[in-house]
């Protein structure tokens, strides 16, 4: 049985179209990221699967239960962590956790269990019993998160859970959410860094609109987009217009300069490492370092989203047949 | 355990979690204890002076009002504020129902005004010698009329908004009047016939009507009654809140 099952989701603002007949599934177990621009349709998304919201048409699963006609069932099997800290400022770590186990009907010994032990994970234990409006953006981040995570759920879902976090918060929030991927928890992270769900999630989608534009695994996603690999190359000297004559060269669609390097966009790679060579000949010019590049998730996120940088946008949107 | 009796169980359970959060963070303050105490003594002394009435016989009048304001006043503040700080939707996220989050926020401010309206009381007893004639009835007044105002304040804090003066200034508008026409500033003999009649529609009437048969003995429409309006408007809060908290999700 698939953890999360959508199927034609639609949420509508009055004439508005927030989300537009979606349909995807997760797989129990799996770490599935869900990335779009601002205003996609991401968190309206997560706050149907979550039953925060209403649904306007469609319907979704959370292990097998409707979360409309089922939504305690469906609620009891899952953990969110929303985008913002939303903890009981007022109330010491301990008591805000105590609380959220009681919300998930959890006996007091298990709530206590699961509480201690969190607290522990997320390195909160020793202030435990300080009101958490003293925590630094961090403390608070991770109190969230162990809330979200104090009824053991099957399916987490994670809304931007490292956003504006310094590295330390980072690393353990990610590693948490590793460890939680490992023992089968099934996990639904929306995220606007691109390399983090380049690295957590067996799959992602990409949302656009309120429409999904592309699923799948990231090493797929990247290999559907060829005319998104590239070559990238410093030479011992710039100079003026070398950025137009290396536009020029035979297979290139286009050339980005990253600080001291420039990158050629190609759907062939050798041939234009070929060219580069002549060029260089050509026009007395040393490379220093050169280097072939997959396309990166980021890469393939600003296709599919139409925010193209530096890139010569394709009619059409998509090289191959996404979605 | 038969399925329904787990839903309600679950429901109590997670209520009674909601009002003992509300209370730790709202209501267990020195500055809300402190001016939910004073409130009572200065309405006394707006009462009182310039009146021949002998000061015992405004305790239930002054009860009444206490109740009704510090029942109704919390939630309306909270809501909102947790609506702000998204805390609410820790609520809503949770395997909660939605009568089960409406019942929690009624309870915290319905079991701090009994609190309230119990001191009261007692201050009363022991600086005018009030009597009391029925006990089990003024109990059941101060709880009844402590749920009811606190139910209707949980429902205005439905209508959907992150600023606290909306939600007061709605309330405001059904509360003040309710003062005036519940006969606990002018006796309901003496309104004009179009008063009795909203008279008939405000559960203040009924909650100053029992509290005074408590007290006294007089009642115009009987404990009974009373107390079976007072339930039916608790009802009739809890479920009209509970379809405007459902609507305020979609």
């Amino acid at each position: 049985m698939d953890a999360i099952e959508v199927i034609d989701l639609t949420k509508r603002f009055g004439d508005n179209i927030a989300v537009n007949g979606i349909r995807f599934r997760v797989r129990e177990g799996e770490t599935f990221g869900f990335l779009g621009p601002n205003g996609a349709g991401k968190t309206t998304t997560i706050r149907m699967l979550t039953g925060m919201t209403g649904i306007t048409s469609g319907r979704a699963l959370i292990h097998g239960h409707d979360i409309v006609r089922d939504t305690l069932a469906a609620k009891r099997l899952m953990g969110v962590v929303s985008e913002t800290s939303n903890v009981y400022d007022e109330l010491s770590a301990w008591d805000n956790l105590i609380f959220t186990g009681r919300l998930y009907h959890l006996g007091k010994a298990e709530i206590q269990r699961n509480a201690r032990d969190l607290l522990d994970t997320f390195g909160l234990y020793e202030r435990r019993h300080e009101p958490a409006e003293g925590f630094s953006k961090g403390m608070k981040r991770r109190l969230t998160l162990a809330m979200g995570l104090v009824n053991s759920p099957e399916v987490l879902f994670l809304d931007e859970p490292t956003s504006g976090l310094d590295v330390q918060s980072r690393r353990l929030i990610r590693d948490v959410v590793q460890d939680l991927a490992r023992e089968n928890v099934t996990i639904f992270l929306t995220t606007h860094d691109i390399e983090e769900a380049n690295v957590t999630c067996d799959r992602v989608a990409i949302i656009n609109q309120g429409t999904i534009a592309a699923i799948d695994a990231p090493e797929k996603l990247k290999q559907t987009f060829e005319s998104l690999q590239s070559v990238e190359v410093s030479f011992d000297s710039a100079r003026p217009g070398l950025l137009e004559a290396l536009r020029m060269l035979p297979q290139v669609n286009d050339v980005r300069k990253e600080g001291d390097k420039f990158r050629l966009y190609t759907a062939d790679p050798p041939e234009v490492l070929g060219s580069l060579c002549v060029f260089a000949k050509e026009q007395n010019l040393r490379p220093i370092s050169v280097t072939t590049r997959g396309p990166s998730l980021e890469e393939v996120f600003i296709r599919l989203t139409g925010l193209s940088v530096g890139m010569k946008k394709k009619v059409g949107g998509t090289d191959a047949g996404l979605v | 355990m038969p399925g329904w009796f787990e839903e309600i169980s679950c429901d109590l359970g997670a209520a009674w979690a909601i009002a003992r959060k509300d209370m730790k963070i709202y209501y267990i303050k020195p500055s809300i204890l402190v001016s939910s105490l004073l409130f009572p003594f200065v309405m006394f002394l707006a009462f009182a002076i310039g009146r021949n009435a002998p000061a015992g016989t405004l305790i239930p009048g002054l009860l009444a009002i206490t109740l009704l304001f510090s029942a109704s006043s919390i939630e309306p503040v909270s809501i909102p504020i947790e609506r702000r700080t998204k805390t609410f939707d820790r609520l809503i996220a949770a395997p909660v129902s939605i009568r089960a989050i409406v019942l929690g926020a009624s309870l915290s401010g319905a079991v701090f005004a009994s609190a309230i309206g119990v001191a009261t009381t007692a201050i009363g007893l022991i600086a005018f010698r009030t009597g009391i004639i029925h006990i089990v009835a003024l109990l059941a007044g101060i709880a009844l009329t402590s749920l009811c105002f606190s139910t209707m304040g949980t429902l205005f804090a439905a209508y959907r908004t992150e600023n606290v003066g909306e939600v007061m200034s709605l309330l405001n508008l059904v509360r003040l009047p309710l003062l005036f026409i519940s006969g606990v500033f002018i006796p309901f003999a003496s309104m004009p016939a179009w008063g009795q009649s909203i008279a008939f529609l405000s559960p203040l009437t009924y909650a100053h009507d029992l509290i005074l048969f408590a007290f006294d003995g007089t009642t115009l429409f009987g404990p009974v009654a009373d107390t079976l309006v007072l339930v039916l408007a608790i009802v009739l809060f809890q479920a009209v809140g509970a379809l405007l908290y459902r609507r305020s999700r979609e």
